[in-house]
């Protein structure tokens, strides 16, 4: 299985009040939408997995957004953050945290909310289309400037997903798996979270499941 | 010697002339390429992964949708002409189509009973009843 991820590297707050784990998958890679996006003039589209590679980057730190009706997007009313994106497979998973004490509703929905029932969606800038006439548009470049949690039904995409994440934080996750010969515990006791500078601000790690080191 | 050097003069502006046309061409068709390239890519501002909540699809459906059904029945009254067309053909006998043919009439999809009776006008009695009977068991006739 091929994967290829991205992840800002945030410090540790244990208990944050206002950090919510969730995980989800955002879209699909070499695969036409199952109906027209907004904005495409009623083509279906396909995200190449050499765009969305090139566009990771821009993923990272983009809010996630929401509707009252959960059926589309609001891109001023931001209820969390994506911190992690991967392409496993030809699914676009993003991982992050949505301000839970900020937007108590979003976080109440997630937990009524039926399992498989919410979806995401992306949100594309500058997206480069490689045939206008073509029926499904290709699309060979595009920023990331965002995403929105909606009911599945309401994506393009109808296999994404949404959900809070079992952990709490998903980058503990990485790490604890991450350093070959050495036990989790010994890992664990001697891991420290990392200081946010120029360098490390994101971590890239291609084709390899180990992120941290 | 002369002769030659001015052979030569002419043959090497000839040459010079065609690939000055040739290089014309040549880049008239670089441009027009550029041109249809250009058309073809494009750049779209914004691009979200929703649904569109508008009217533009559901009229592009409902427009499919009703050509979908005045295709469809298209396609039963065709299939209803030939199969009415193929039977006539396969129950007529020849002597029958033969006789008709003589009396103007070939398309058997549409006889009116004047025309027929005028078709049939030189025939006995029992040949009228004969062919009339034939085509009423092909269904040419109500």
């Amino acid at each position: 299985m091929r994967l290829e991820a991205l992840a800002v590297a945030l410090p540790e707050v244990a208990g944050h009040p206002n950090r919510i784990p969730f995980e989800g998958v955002l879209t699909l890679v070499d695969e036409p939408s199952n109906r027209p996006p907004s904005g495409a003039r009623g083509h279906r589209v396909v995200l190449t997995r050499a765009a969305a590679m090139t566009a990771l980057p821009s993923l990272l730190g983009m809010g996630v957004d929401y509707t009252p009706g959960w059926d589309g997007h609001d891109t001023r009313r931001k209820c969390g953050i994506i911190t992690q994106a991967e392409v496993e497979g030809n699914r676009l998973e993003v991982s992050g945290y949505l301000f839970g004490k900020d937007f108590p509703e979003v976080e109440e929905q997630m937990r009524r909310s039926n399992a498989g029932t919410m979806g995401m969606s992306y949100e594309l800038a500058d997206a480069h289309v490689e045939d206008m006439n073509a029926s499904i548009w290709k699309l060979t470049r595009a920023t990331f400037t965002g995403a929105a949690i909606l009911l599945r039904d309401k994506a393009a995409y109808r296999e994404t997903s949404f959900k809070l994440a079992a952990k709490r934080c998903r980058t503990i996750g990485f790490a604890a798996k991450a350093a070959p010969g050495r036990t989790l515990t010994e890992q664990a006791s001697t891991e420290r979270p990392r200081r946010l500078d120029g360098r490390n601000t994101w971590q890239s790690e291609k084709g390899k499941e180990a992120r941290w080191k | 010697m002369e002769i030659e050097e001015n052979n030569f003069q002419n043959a090497m502006n000839e040459s010079i002339d065609r690939l000055n046309t040739a290089a014309n061409l040549l880049e008239r068709t670089v441009a027009s390429l550029e041109q249809r390239e250009a058309a073809m890519n494009g750049d779209m501002r914004k691009i979200v992964a929703a649904v569109e909540q508008g009217a533009e699809i559901s009229q592009r459906e409902l427009e499919l949708e009703r050509k979908l059904v005045a295709a469809e029945q298209q396609i039963s009254e065709l299939r209803a002409q030939e199969s009415k067309a193929t039977s006539v053909r396969k129950t007529l006998p020849a002597s029958t189509a033969h006789l008709l043919a003589k009396g103007g009439i070939t398309a058997l999809e549409s006889i009116e009973a004047g025309a027929l009776d005028a078709a049939l006008a030189g025939l006995s009695l029992e040949q009228r009843i004969a062919v009339k009977a034939q085509l009423m068991r092909a269904g040419a006739l109500a």
